[in-house]
């Protein structure tokens, strides 16, 4: 069994013209090893606040944020080298729930605010990363990770979007 | 552009009360694209028509030659001040079977436009402010049906106008690629008459000029204020060439420059017409190249004009269907020797 806990670094595209800062995530994941160079993954995603750049419009000022979190069930394949490194990738579905935050202004006079709404839903994910053993028990890794929320709000909106969460990360690894 | 005040027309009193610094922002309107021009030219002469008192609305709706779309470009001052609409207030330009909202904001604060879909069969444009919470945001990439704070209609929602196309223009000369060699040329303009005398006649230009290192482009206008003949559509008129063609370091007094909705309009067309391959800052680009003594190439629309209707809750406005018809010529300075 292995407990992986990576701190990441995201981009969020959203499928139109929205235009993220990059935010932060923290991916914990709890591998079985089901032989020893697979395992069953099982992780939990929790995103911070991610903002989008303010815009402007016909309508008023206006910026987005999206915050999102997300139960992650896949396979862990790996190689180990002979020396203390090990590739490993990540496969798998997750079931998300994800806030959607919207501000508007509007000018002087104007009364603006903010509105949002929540969705979850289904998607996959997918991650390729990179180890090295500290100790027979302990790995530092980096770790890309690349996520997709299908159909955000197709139920409530006529507008439903794809989200698509790439995420470069740092983490550690303990086996036991 | 260097404007940063605006009042929005859900501002109601508070609108009124900014009059004076209104008053103010329509010469900064013109000094901003004088300014951003970089040239000397005086620009008193080209304050848009608008009262310093009361709501006043200004559209201009125009049919190109051949084209299965006509521009539309409108904007509403209060107290001299252009409006913004906001909050999901915007013109709407309807025939009997298409609709637009004209979601471009256009090159001026406050002017808006847009092309619409329009058939021979096609008489008259209605211009209505509608509150369009949703369709107004239709350019963002979120559920605008689901987050969508909306302050509700404003204080000008409801007004309307409505214009009429005259018979389209013919052009007779000059003709295409004439060239002129001095800004002293006249440019003899004739065209086919149409059947309202009373239509009037404007000038619309958009020259670009190279001195073979540097570019200048930029739009003027010649109306029947400035050339009183074109008050009348009597088929001809001479038009001296100073009124495209200006010394950037003598400046002009006689050349007026586009603005307001006659601006958003002339770049709503140009844009149209170049399949959106245009600058879309073409007609208030930096002047770099003095035109005088530069290659110009001048696009000359040829506009009949007639006047349309406007609400009664408007105190005044400028309410006007066009159609047009463009003939390139010219300007090629003669070689003078030291």
């Amino acid at each position: 069994m292995q407990l992986d806990v990576n701190l990441g670094w995201t981009r969020l595209d959203a499928g139109g013209n929205d235009n993220f800062k990059s935010g932060k995530a923290l991916a914990v994941h709890f591998d079985y090893f089901l032989k020893h160079w697979l395992a069953a993954d099982l992780g939990l995603y929790v995103s911070d606040k991610t903002l989008e750049e303010s815009r402007q419009d016909i309508v008023g000022a206006y910026r987005t944020s999206i915050q999102s979190q997300a139960v992650l069930l896949g396979l862990k394949p790996r190689y180990r080298f002979s020396s203390p490194y090990e590739v490993y990738g990540r496969l798998g579905l997750q079931y998300w729930r994800t806030e959607l935050e919207v501000e508007e202004d509007f000018g002087a006079g104007i009364p603006g605010g903010i509105d949002s709404s929540k969705d979850t839903g289904y998607g996959y994910y997918a991650s390729i990363g990179g180890g090295h053993y500290v100790t027979e028990n302990v790995m530092v890794q980096i770790e890309f990770r690349h996520m997709k929320q299908l159909d955000l709000f197709a139920d409530t909106s006529r507008f439903p979007f794809d989200l698509t969460i790439n995420a470069f990360s740092f983490g550690v690894g303990y086996r036991f | 552009m260097c404007i940063s005040g605006f009042v929005s027309d859900r501002a109601g009193p508070s609108a009124v009360s900014k009059g004076s610094e209104g008053m103010a922002l329509i010469p900064g309107i013109v000094l901003a694209v004088l300014v951003l021009s970089g040239c000397e030219i005086d620009g008193s002469d080209n304050l848009p028509r608008v009262p310093d008192q009361g709501l006043f609305m200004l559209a201009e709706v125009n049919l190109h030659e051949a084209e299965d779309e006509a521009q539309v470009a409108a904007a509403v001052f209060n107290d001299g001040v252009p409006v913004n609409l906001t909050g999901g207030d915007v013109f709407e330009a309807r025939t009997a079977t298409e609709r637009v909202l004209l979601m471009k904001p256009g090159p001026v604060e406050g002017s808006y436009a847009e092309s619409l879909p329009v058939d021979n069969s096609v008489q008259d444009v209605f211009l209505n402010i509608v509150h369009e919470p949703v369709e107004a945001r239709a350019s963002r990439w979120y559920p605008v049906d689901l987050l969508n704070i909306d302050p509700g209609p404003g204080e000008l929602v409801g007004k309307s106008a409505m214009v009429s196309f005259p018979l389209p223009v013919t052009i007779q000369t000059p003709v295409a690629d004439t060239v002129y060699t001095s800004i002293t040329d006249t440019v003899d303009f004739s065209w086919i008459q149409g059947d309202n005398f009373d239509d009037d006649m404007r000038v619309l230009s958009a020259i670009e000029c190279t001195d073979g290192f540097a570019t200048s482009s930029y739009g003027t206008v010649v109306e029947k204020e400035a050339v009183p003949g074109l008050d009348f559509d009597d088929g001809v008129e001479p038009i001296s060439l100073d009124r495209f063609i200006f010394d950037l370091n003598q400046g002009s007094s006689t050349i007026e420059f586009l603005s307001d909705a006659a601006l958003a309009l002339m770049q709503e067309l140009l844009n149209q017409l170049s399949a959106g391959n245009i600058d879309p800052d073409f007609l208030l680009r930096q002047r770099n190249a003095n035109p005088i003594e530069s290659n110009c190439e001048i696009r000359l629309f040829l506009q009949r004009r007639r006047q349309g209707q406007f609400d009664t809750a408007f105190d005044d406005g400028s309410v006007t269907g066009s159609t047009s018809s463009e003939v390139t010529i010219l300007y090629i300075p003669a070689v003078t020797l030291d």
